[in-house]
């Protein structure tokens, strides 16, 4: 019996989440986060839960945690001197991209300077066909010729990124050998072994994002691990992963790409497994922090997998927890425009220097501070006391756009909380749209330090009945990585007709699984039971887009191609609305996830209390054009089966819901808060 | 009564999530490949009287803001819940600009008045007519380019309408497609629909109906506002294509701009006339028709991007369109490719806008290159293949803070390019380079984009190649304020071997087994002098490939020796480009220069004033007669004072007596 410690290193926060094993009690902690000295508020964490809970280091029996460090080096451009080599005559693959520019109305629009530029790319002669054939042999003069290249620029790494190598990886390997033998202090990467997936910009920039934050997350790494060790934590270090899982810290340091959204799929994961417990199988998650809010769509107990999420300006084609990042959060700031009209963000006091409320220096008027005008803050400390309410500030803030709008203060803050939440609504339904996504079949789940704050908002907004507030929404991405399995995943382009296909499906699966099993049990060390996940990238032909199938193994075994078939038409219908029966279906990618499941905790329940809670007091508060009363509630007071009728606040360390008129929240045995509208 | 300004800041939010919601909708429910890869498609919402209120940005072509439904509507005196509407015939209203584009309306009721209508439309991949695809230069009345469907309701309260949706189907070569993207979009007017009565339950009828007008006035405060900051004036530009026709003469857009207040007036007299070929621009004379506002949305948002897209900011302008011209053409003008020709009437905006705000706006954007497509048998599994395979597009002009973007950029940044593996998993054909083409920019302070070029093998018999947009061969990407001109597109046959064939603005060709096509895009031109560009950045676009050695001696006055900058002859070449260089305003390459050093503005106005004279359907005959002539000229002679030309029209208008009594 020990301590399982889940922690999320943030950019202003470092959040734990640490579960007894013998209690089942969960602690929670927040620490500001030393992005100047990665490791050491893990190590300050550690000492705080120590200090606070009676946690000794030599007692934790678990440790995951998930970072941005890979996602800061390439925000501030902080990575290695990264050179590329591809095939000859295709040396613009990252100058090129994909065409299209981020604003196609703004004749000024732009692509983001790729991480490596055209000075420190190099051709490779040789060719692979697109059948994996060898046209041409690698002409290893070339090779020769860029490294001296890359000597003459002072390069520190290599990413080999040619043409067709997701079919034969030859060619890479070949060049990559010869970097090894003739410059061996040279890193080099090799995009097929990165993600080997057709469409050559996708596969290259995911290459070399890895390639770029490599080293410093390696380094990162290795002086967390020492950090523990020193630090007496006998259990080996894991890390999460953008696809939800977790790997050993070990194996983070050469599989980079795996690991620059750990943060956020963390996130996703924890609230999907507060949307199972509460029952909400399909939830809508909404992570709402300073600067952003992440939204993500969990579907029957599930996050939802795609690919290309952003890292920075740069779209990395590895599956990822599907989660799309708003740019508005609780430091977004209010303006009025030259005609008199006010508008919310895309600016944000971000958490530095805050919003003014915080009083560290901001003047502007950020959301919070309409919160804070509006009644709803300023009763508490916030985020374990690491920041101070200061409701003057937040007057005086708003009272400057009250002048330019000439309404009332109290009307101006509450104006400013709704042209916030009608720009959520805005990208929301975008979204909503994109997935075929019906809002009022869904729960909204808000977490994150600004989420339960906005909640009833945003769902009266959007038409959503049901909200839940999770017993930690402050630190739900520390609980997700606590979790999480270990997960892998596998990809080998195929692109063959479905029809006639059967032997290439059973024996590219049994080579992914071959992979598989050896990532598990061997690099993971993992020994119980792994589950298997088949699906299959699949399109019509002639379309230009795959769809993700989920296949059975009976069916790949047995060669059944009309129910692998059937399935594709399902899901298509799904997606699309439409499916064509009769078309024939082609197979490009087939994918494996292999996963090794972690054991879960099983949480504590609360003991039942009465109908209604004993409030510590009552505020007013200001919303929908009135001043209400509204009782105040300590989150940690609250017991199972209680029930508060807004309008309400409950408070808690790292974070205050406001519960509006209209609104009915119940305490679930867990602690969730479950709100009806 | 206006609506207050916190509840329009909603408003508009949400009348943005309606729109982009349809957008959404329609992309993923379409059933073409050519509406997702090209997003060619749009979506929005007007007033009851056709006015748009809101517009998408995150999808969809960018061509369609401020719309004006207001003509299709009017036709049918009642409406019923449930209807939807369609066009596709550029006659009838001209809302629809060219066949292939399949416009869909539906009333939206609230308590059995109509609040606003969901609209849209979608580039179909083929309506039928004469060619695969329906477009073709060569196309000369709208009859060949395909079915066309009069304003006709596909639904009526409710209830398809079989018999017409039976004769689309029996009419196009791919019935499954245009059905499947009619349901797309139908899909999406319900999308807009429910939006609204959502919007209506959460802010009130009254707030919504006056909100779509304080949302258009919001826009149209904001444009306004963004004019006055620019200078009274007449500003005068031209440009040309090279071809009117496949193998023709140039053909001349002509704009005198009028900047007076808050207001601006686009004169198009002077451009040519209606052309017996595809590329005309179907606007029936509307002052604020929609192709005639691209080019001014586009100047108008670069320059304030907080700017409302919406039918609001196109009040600001009005357009005079002569009739019979290539601008306003007469029915049954051909006008598939009048995507050809509106390029070029961008950069004309563009060009007189240049002059507006020289240090606000860019030089020249690429144009020219084509949507490449090949149609051949797969010999490795024995399937014909019919393929768009890139679009081949150039950067964006150089810019007053920036060199302007490489490959796509400016007016062309919504397409998508195919990845070469895919090209070649799918097309029987080997691609032997796919990147930028090297010294395609034009120099300057800030040099122009980079074109990207395709070049390619094909292994099959009778492999048929088009090229849709083929331009720029000739006349090239004008620079501003010193800046350079960009390099001319490029289309040959087996480049480099003893069998090189240029193929000039070619846009359809039929090749062998073991054919190479190589095809670039014109280059972007540069903005300021290139001598004032920073020694250290030529020399970096050199060890980037952008630019040559060569052209970095001869275009910028940087010599290089040992990949190292030879400061001191360096020093000396820039002062000479210094002392030589001119203080024109634009530069349009030798090419034009040529041209218009016969086919003076004196010239083009005796000849378009005299061929406007005459009946419409005479003077694409006339001004090829008259081309024809002035061509055989003795080299030499100075004819640029208009008496040449004016001698020359008369005497071929003579020649046809039948001219004098025709109407």
């Amino acid at each position: 019996m020990g301590y399982r410690i889940g922690v999320d290193i943030g950019g202003t926060f470092t959040d734990f989440c640490a579960f007894d094993e013998a209690t089942k009690a969960v602690h929670t902690l927040k620490v500001l986060s030393t992005p100047d000295r990665p490791g050491e508020e893990v190590v300050q964490g550690l000492v705080a839960l120590q200090d606070r809970y009676g946690i000794a280091p030599s007692e934790v029996s678990y440790f995951t945690h998930g970072t941005t460090v890979g996602v800061n080096t390439v925000i501030q451009r902080k990575g290695v001197n990264l050179c590329l080599f591809t095939t000859k005559n295709f040396e613009d693959v990252l100058e090129v991209a994909r065409l299209k520019m981020p604003d196609p109305y703004d004749l000024f629009s732009r692509r983001p300077v790729p991480l490596v530029t055209k000075e420190k790319v190099f051709q490779i002669g040789g060719r692979i066909l697109a059948d994996g054939s060898e046209d041409v042999p690698v002409d290893e003069d070339s090779v020769r010729a860029a490294i001296a290249g890359v000597r003459d620029i002072g390069g520190e790494a290599i990413v080999v990124a040619l043409l067709h190598a997701y079919r034969n990886a030859a060619h890479e390997h070949r060049v990559r050998d010869i970097v090894k033998a003739e410059a061996p202090d040279l890193a080099v990467i090799c995009a097929c072994d990165v993600w080997p997936v057709i469409r050559e910009y996708e596969r290259t920039v995911t290459a070399v994002v890895a390639g770029y934050v490599q080293p410093r997350v390696a380094d990162y790494l290795t002086a967390l691990e020492q950090s523990l060790e020193r630090a007496g934590v006998p259990a080996v270090p894991m890390i999460t992963k953008s696809n939800g899982g977790v790997m050993s810290a070990a194996l983070g340091k050469t599989q980079c790409a795996q690991m620059l959204l750990s943060g956020t799929a963390a996130g996703v994961i924890g609230a999907s497994y507060v949307a199972r417990m509460t029952g909400s199988a399909n939830t809508m998650s909404i992570d709402i922090g300073g600067t952003s809010a992440d939204v993500a769509f969990i579907r029957d107990g599930e996050p939802q997998y795609g690919v290309g999420e952003m890292i920075g300006e740069f779209p990395i084609h590895i599956p990822t927890v599907s989660v799309t990042s708003i740019g508005e959060g609780g430091g977004s700031i209010a303006w009025v425009d030259a005609q008199g009209v006010l508008k919310v963000g895309p600016e944000s006091a971000g958490s530095d220097p805050g919003p003014a409320c915080y009083g560290k220096g901001g003047t502007r008027a950020a959301i919070t501070d309409a919160f804070c005008v509006c009644g709803f803050l300023g009763q508490a400390e916030l985020g374990y006391s690491a920041v101070h309410i200061d409701t003057e500030l937040a007057r005086k803030a708003v009272g400057n756009i009250a002048a330019q709008l000439g309404l009332g203060l109290q009307e101006t803050a509450e104006a400013i909380i709704r042209v916030a939440v009608s720009g959520m609504y805005l990208e929301v339904s975008k979204l909503l749209s994109r997935y075929g996504i019906d809002p009022r079949e869904f729960t909204l789940q808000a977490f994150g330090g600004a989420g339960p704050m906005l909640a009833c908002f945003v769902a009266r907004e959007l038409g959503m009945e049901r909200i839940v507030v999770p017993t930690t929404p402050g630190v739900l991405s520390a609980f997700g990585g606590l979790i999480a399995d270990i997960k892998n995943d596998f990809i080998k382009t195929v692109y063959c007709d479905l029809d006639g296909g059967a032997e290439t499906l059973r024996d590219g699966y049994a080579a992914l699984r071959r992979d598989a099993m050896t990532w598990l049990h061997d690099e993971q060390g993992f020994a119980g039971e792994a589950t298997l996940l088949y699906t299959a990238d699949m399109r019509y032909r002639g379309q230009s887009f795959e769809i993700e199938t989920v296949l059975q193994e009976n069916w790949i075994e047995a060669g059944d191609l009309a129910a692998i078939a059937d399935a594709f038409h399902a899901e298509h219908g799904r997606v699309y609305d439409h499916a064509d029966d009769a078309a024939a279906v082609q197979a490009i990618n087939l994918r494996l996830v292999i996963v090794g499941a972690a054991p879960k905790p099983e949480l504590k329940q609360l003991p039942e209390g009465g109908q209604t809670p004993e409030p510590i007091g009552t505020m007013e508060v200001f919303y929908d054009g009135a001043t209400h009363e509204a009782a105040l509630y300590d989150r940690a007071a609250l017991l199972a089966g209680q029930r508060i009728d807004g309008p309400a606040v409950v408070q808690q360390d790292d974070c205050t819901t406001c519960i509006l008129g209209g609104f009915t929240a119940e305490i679930d045995s867990y602690g969730n808060l479950l709100l009806n509208g | 009564m206006a609506i207050d300004k916190i509840t329009l800041g909603i408003l508009a939010n949400h009348c943005a999530a309606a729109a982009e919601s349809m957008a959404f909708t329609l992309y993923r429910t379409a059933h073409s490949t050519f509406v997702k890869e090209t997003e060619d498609f749009t979506t929005g919402l007007t007033t009851p009287d056709g006015q748009t209120f809101a517009t998408p940005t995150d999808l969809g072509a960018t061509w369609f803001v401020g719309l004006n439904y207001g003509n299709v509507i009017r036709v049918f005196d009642d409406y019923e819940d449930g209807d939807v509407c369609m066009t596709n015939d550029p006659y009838s209203g001209y809302v629809c600009t060219h066949p292939p584009d399949m416009h869909l309306w539906k009333p939206i009721f609230h308590e059995g008045e109509i609040v606003c209508f969901a609209v849209g439309h979608v580039h179909n991949t083929d309506v039928g007519g004469a060619v695969p695809a329906s477009l073709s230069r060569t196309l000369t009345e709208v009859h060949q380019e395909g079915i066309r469907i009069p304003p006709t309701k596909l639904y009526s309260a409710g209830v398809l309408n079989q018999p017409i949706l039976d004769v689309i189907r029996t009419n196009v070569r791919v019935p499954d497609q245009n059905w499947g993207d009619l349901k797309a979009q139908v899909a999406a007017m319900n999308t807009g629909e429910r939006k609204v009565k959502e919007m209506i339950a959460r802010f009130g009828i009254e707030t919504f109906r006056q909100g779509m007008y304080d949302l258009m006035d919001y826009a149209e405060a904001q444009t306004r506002d963004l004019v006055r900051t620019l200078p009274d004036g007449v500003y005068r530009f031209a440009d040309y294509l090279d071809e009117d026709s496949a193998g023709g003469y140039p053909c001349r857009i002509a704009l005198k701009l009028t900047i007076e207040g808050d207001s601006i007036e686009f004169d198009f007299t002077g451009s040519d006339p209606q052309l017996e070929s595809s590329i005309n621009m179907p606007t029936g004379g509307d002052p604020r028709h929609i192709l005639m506002m691209v080019g001014l949305d586009y100047v108008l948002y670069s320059l304030d991007p907080s700017i409302l897209l919406n039918s609001g900011m196109t009040r600001v302008c009005h357009c005079i369109l002569p009739k019979g011209t290539i601008v306003n053409p007469e029915f049954p003008a051909a006008v598939g490719m009048r995507s050809l020709t509106e390029a070029r009437v961008m950069d004309v905006i563009f060009g007189a806008f240049a002059q507006v705000a020289p240090d606000r706006l860019a030089a020249c954007s690429a144009s020219g290159g084509p949507i490449m497509n090949v149609n051949s048998v797969d010999h490795r599994t024995g399937r014909r293949v019919v393929a768009s395979i890139d679009p081949i597009s150039g950067g964006a002009g150089g810019n007053p803070r920036e060199d302007g973007t490489d490959g796509s950029g400016a007016n062309s940044s919504f397409l998508k390019n195919t990845p070469v593996e895919i090209n070649e998993a799918e097309v029987p054909i080997r691609i032997l380079r796919y990147g930028l083409t090297k010294d395609s920019a034009g120099a300057g302070r800030y040099r122009g984009g980079l074109a990207t070029e395709l070049e390619f093998r094909v292994y099959a018999p009778n492999t048929k190649i088009t090229a849709r947009n083929r331009d720029r061969n000739r006349f090239r990407a004008w620079g501003t304020r010193g800046g350079r001109a960009g390099g001319p597109s490029s289309f040959l046959l087996n480049p480099g071997s003893n069998h090189e064939v240029n193929l000039g603005n070619t846009d359809i060709l039929t090749v062998a087994p073991g054919d190479v096509i190589k095809v670039a895009c014109g280059g972007a031109a540069g903005w300021g002098n290139p001598w004032e560009r920073p020694a250290e950045d030529v020399l970096m676009d050199v060890r980037r490939g952008f630019v040559s050695p060569e052209r970095a001696s001869q275009d910028y006055g940087v010599v290089l020796a040992n990949d190292r900058i030879d400061h001191a002859a360096t020093e000396q070449r820039r002062t000479e480009m210094k002392s030589n260089a001119s203080d024109a305003f634009f530069d349009f390459g030798s090419e034009r220069e040529e041209f218009e050093a016969v086919w003076s503005e004196a010239n083009y106005d005796v000849l378009t004033s005299g061929l406007a004279a005459l009946p419409t359907h005479w003077r694409f005959f006339i001004k090829g007669r008259v081309f024809e002539a002035v061509s055989k000229l003795d080299a030499g002679e100075p004819i640029g004072d208009g008496t040449a030309v004016e001698a020359i029209l008369r005497d071929i208008v003579a020649e046809y007596p039948q001219l004098s009594t025709a109407n």
